[in-house]
């Protein structure tokens, strides 16, 4: 299977009590902020990401949160391109994932194809294209964008982006909610027709249906908890797949997981404990769940479906006030020594057929030592154990880049090495 | 004062080469009068059994928001849109000349079908309107509607604790039907604040010089959504237009000072 090192880019010296008193997001104060100690904590997800492409992982992931304090990245391509860029320095072959730019946030969808275009061609072909709706808070109140109108926007940013990346002669768009007169990027990706396509989610019906169609990659995020609510959506999933001819393919779902690897599970424990109840006390649990869903971005058949269930049935409704059993228990982090965890992820990987994994290793305060440590822990002693759970069966992984070359290579030598990716560093 | 209450019949009409169905609330007898509803939807209130005792009263439900047919919304793209589909409505009802009644979000929809079409109605009565937009009298519309349920009743009412307000805020009786009208209400919001996110201004203010039937602009003092400091711009720019202001009122006027909103309303209609 693959396994990528995901990151968050929070501002690390939030304090400790910030969550009692404000939002994590769109009013988030930035009087809490010290401009050092932010300049620190965004390079710091850079050189750890950095660290986990040197380290083994087989790519590096990041996504878009506008206005927020637990993940500033109000524009991911660039910290992406910058990793994208060092890795083509440094020979490394290494997958670069986007896990989305907020497609119904977007008022300009050209830009984000023109970006995607220009990281996968400087990366040699080795983008991974994440194509999220948005969540709620950013599209529709850091976005204005009227919250019923952000299903349709997507789509049709989507297609709009598709379109532009394959088509041979400019075009004209006349969309609902775009109109060009000349579509005609510059460049295009160097993976035709288009990058591996992965879609972030919920797991409504609605978008598994519209991903198994489309032949992209199902992803979810571990935030409500895999022992919580894995087993509804991912069955829904491989149901769903296997009624509309789809095969079993464990590539064809991505997941993300946080852990936590340390010596012994205590001492695991004991180092990181503080951090992971930080991000979700502090981070996620501190957006207001009427941020997440402004009226009119649910359908009403969904949330009265939702209240007839009992309410919200993941963690991350409840993340403000969770204590670190509870994270641990609904496995929302994985927390331990490495054959502890890697026990764990093995067992859900091969549970609910997992092929794409996303591990993320820096959470909320924890500094940039604790994260390297735990990257390397990780790329060397659970990465191992994950990477042969599917050799087995034989799988190819269509939704992987085909890099094509390293970007920094002039043409000749490219040819005349034969070289077709740049993993030999 | 308490009118009887109206039987109520729901009328449905096909519009926009039938691409759009809409659904419309008729009472009373009498000369036509359209009432458009607020942001969180049609409600048949007491306004409109007062109402219904002196007109036929149609009270349009906004599209998307008619239980079963959420999607209806997609077929009204812009506010532009909406214009012409209650325009194309009030033909399609056969209605000559109806007064409108519109309040809060809906007095925003009445004010500029109203300016844009200076035929369509015979009288206009506004109630707290949204529509115009200055930098130091916010509307906060966004913050009402993704902030949290219990601050609501602050945003609309001077008195949550009034008969009226409680009525309104109040769940179904029947604990089974509480999901449904938590699920309509929110997309209720959803279809209206399509047209009002996240500032409701479409340049209004500067198409009511155009208003040309007499016009009754009344507002709470005590408004906490739209504040009264609009009343006076909307009575400078609509001539010969009516401005009451009425005390201890929050934005939901006919819920915090019933006896006093129909005082006005009545006078004006009758006048």
């Amino acid at each position: 299977m693959k396994v990528s090192l995901f990151e968050q880019v929070p501002y690390r010296y939030i304090p400790e009590d910030f969550g009692e008193h404000y939002s994590s997001v769109v009013t988030a104060p930035y009087h809490v902020v010290d401009p050092a100690r932010m300049q620190e904590s965004l390079y710091s997800a850079y050189a750890e990401l950095m660290l986990g492409a040197r380290s083994g992982f087989d790519g590096i992931g990041v996504t878009e949160h506008s206005q927020s304090s637990y993940d500033i990245s109000p524009n991911p391509t660039l910290l992406a391109m910058a990793v994208a860029c060092a890795a083509q320095a440094e020979g490394l072959d290494i997958a670069i994932t986007i896990l989305g730019r907020s497609l119904g946030k977007t008022r300009e969808p050209l830009k984000i194809a023109e970006e995607y275009a220009l990281l996968d061609c400087m990366s040699g072909g080795r983008l991974i294209a994440g194509f999220p709706v948005g969540l709620s808070y950013d599209a529709n109140l850091n976005g204005a964008v009227p919250a019923i109108e952000t299903r349709e926007r997507a789509r049709e940013h989507r297609e709009l982006i598709l379109k532009a990346w394959s088509a041979s002669e400019p075009f004209p768009w006349n969309g609902k909610f775009d109109k060009y007169g000349q579509v005609n990027i510059w460049p295009r990706p160097v993976q035709q027709p288009h990058p591996p396509v992965w879609v972030p989610g919920g797991g409504t019906p609605g978008t598994l249906r519209d991903i198994l169609r489309n032949d992209y990659a199902f992803t979810y995020l571990s935030w409500d908890g895999p022992k919580l609510v894995g087993r509804g959506v991912f069955d829904r999933y491989w149901d769903m797949a296997e009624e509309m001819g789809r095969d079993r393919n464990p590539y064809r779902l991505a997941f993300l997981q946080v852990a936590a690897v340390a010596e012994t599970d205590e001492r695991a424990e004991k180092e990181y404990a503080s951090h992971l109840l930080s991000l979700y006390r502090n981070g996620l649990g501190a957006i207001p769940g009427t941020a997440m869903a402004v009226p009119g971005y649910v359908e009403p058949a969904a949330i009265e479906a939702m209240l007839r269930g009992g309410g919200p049935q993941g963690m991350l409704a409840r993340m403000r006030t969770a204590t670190y059993r509870d994270i641990i228990d609904a496995q929302v982090a994985i927390v331990g020594s490495p054959a502890t965890v890697a026990d764990q992820i093995e067992a859900f990987v091969r549970e609910f057929r997992i092929g794409n994994l996303l591990i993320m290793l820096q959470n909320g305060t924890m500094p940039r030592a604790l994260a390297e440590k735990n990257i390397s822990m990780f790329a060397e002693q659970v990465l191992p154990r994950l990477r042969p759970i599917w050799d087995d069966e034989g799988w190819v992984n269509h939704w992987w880049p085909q890099a094509q070359g390293k970007g920094n290579a002039r043409p000749t030598a490219s040819a005349a090495s034969g070289t077709t990716s740049g993993g030999e560093a | 004062m308490a009118a009887n209450a109206a039987v109520v019949r729901d009328e449905a009409v096909q519009i926009c080469d039938g691409r759009l169905n809409l659904h419309v609330k008729v009472a009373g007898e009498g000369s036509p009068l359209v009432f458009f509803h607020g942001l969180f939807g049609l409600a048949w209130e007491p306004l409109l059994d007062q109402l219904a005792g002196q007109h036929t009263v149609y009270a349009p439900e906004h599209p998307g928001t008619s239980p079963g047919d959420p999607r209806a919304i997609d077929e009204v793209r812009t506010f532009w849109e909406l214009m012409l589909v209650y325009e194309e409505l009030i033909r399609a009802l056969g209605l000559e000349r109806p007064v409108a009644v519109g309040a809060s979000y809906g007095g925003m929809v009445a004010a500029d079908l109203a300016a844009t079409f200076p035929l369509l109605f015979s009288r206009l009565v506004l109630l707290a309107p949204a529509g115009l937009w200055r930098d130091e009298a916010p509307i906060p519309v966004v913050e009402m509607v993704s902030g949290p349920p219990e601050r609501l009743p602050k945003y609309l009412f001077a008195h949550p604790e009034n008969p009226g307000a409680r009525a309104i805020m109040a769940p179904p009786a029947d604990p089974a039907l509480i999901p449904a009208a938590i699920a309509q209400q929110a997309w209720n919001i959803g279809c209206s604040t399509k047209f009002a996110w996240p500032i409701a201004d479409h340049g209004l203010g500067r198409r009511l010089h155009r208003v040309a039937v007499p016009a009754l602009v009344a507002w709470g003092r005590q408004d906490a959504l739209v504040p009264v400091a609009y009343a006076a711009e909307f009575g400078r720019s609509i001539a010969g237009s009516q401005v009451e202001i009425i005390d201890d009122c929050g934005h939901v006027m006919q819920a915090d000072q019933p006896e006093a909103v129909w005082a006005v309303v009545s006078k004006f209609l009758s006048a």
